[in-house]
């Protein structure tokens, strides 16, 4: 008796594969989220440097609560937004190094102070800054 | 004369590769993507200004409510007290001083809940800090 066996040509189905690998990559792409990686840049002041700056000298934003929106009182001045860099620009060319400094309410939303800040780094403000509660009454009553 | 029909060649498209090319999107896109650490949602205030920050900061997220959302950047975000805040910070700090820290805040959060992060950021000698926004105009 002959025993002959016809073989087979061997192989591992591969034409679906594409379509597996696809399907990976649109779940990736459905399940994963953007993560915001830009933003606005600040600087804390050192320690040991704090409170050489007399608050005299420096612009005072001060932020409040106002309805859904925010006031602005520059310098004891009420201002709209648009209008801090415009007061801001003749004193700045005279002193680039001017401090401006950005005291919001406690009630004040986050986001007017992040509008002010955003306005005055377009307006090339070399230094902001965002004085906390606890420094300011370390401060004492200066503002 | 006999005009003999020429013999067609089999017309078919070369899917062989197609596998190797999707996996090597895979591999792609797993090796360029950051895995965020942080999953808190939050309305992000809007500017015109913004940069890039790095990407292995550690992230400190408050939402509206004030509740605030900590990470050193490698683990996931954990719900914090804000006197917690400090002594995180000051261990991040004396490993890498130059750390970076971004503040992701809901931008209807009343500031007090920042001013009370700032304070605590500022006591552990936080130089490097960055507000994460949206870009002005979109969204």
């Amino acid at each position: 008796m002959k025993l002959s066996k016809k073989k087979g040509n061997p192989d591992i189905p591969t034409s679906s594969m594409a379509d597996i690998a696809f399907l990976l990559i649109v779940f990736f792409m459905v399940t994963s989220v953007f993560s915001v990686t830009r933003g606005l840049e600040f600087q804390l002041p050192r320690q040991d440097t704090s409170a050489e700056q007399t608050a005299e000298e420096a612009v005072h934003i001060f932020i409040e609560r106002s309805g859904a929106n925010c006031s602005f009182t520059v310098d004891g001045t009420l201002m709209a937004l648009d209008d801090i860099n415009v007061y801001l620009q003749p004193k700045l060319a005279r002193n680039p190094n001017k401090f401006v400094i950005i005291d919001p309410a406690p009630t004040a939303p986050y986001r007017c102070m992040v509008d002010v800040f955003d306005e005055l780094k377009q307006g090339n403000v070399k230094n902001i800054s965002i004085p906390t509660t606890a420094e300011k009454a370390a401060w004492g009553s200066v503002m | 004369m006999n005009l003999k029909v020429a013999k067609r060649a089999e017309s078919y498209i070369p899917t062989a590769s197609m596998a190797d090319i999707a996996f090597l999107l895979i591999v792609f896109f797993m090796v360029t993507s950051t895995i965020t650490v942080d999953r808190t949602a939050v309305e992000l205030p809007t500017s015109l200004e913004r940069v890039e920050v790095p990407k292995d900061a550690a992230v400190i997220a408050i939402d509206e409510t004030g509740q605030v959302f900590f990470s050193n950047g490698e683990e996931d975000s954990r719900a914090i007290s804000t006197q917690d805040l400090l002594p995180s910070a000051a261990f991040i700090m004396s490993k890498n001083s130059l750390k970076y820290f971004l503040i992701k805040a809901d931008g209807n959060a009343e500031y007090r809940y920042i001013d009370q992060v700032m304070e605590q950021l500022r006591q552990a000698a936080v130089r490097n800090i960055a507000m994460l926004t949206q870009q002005e105009g979109v969204g």
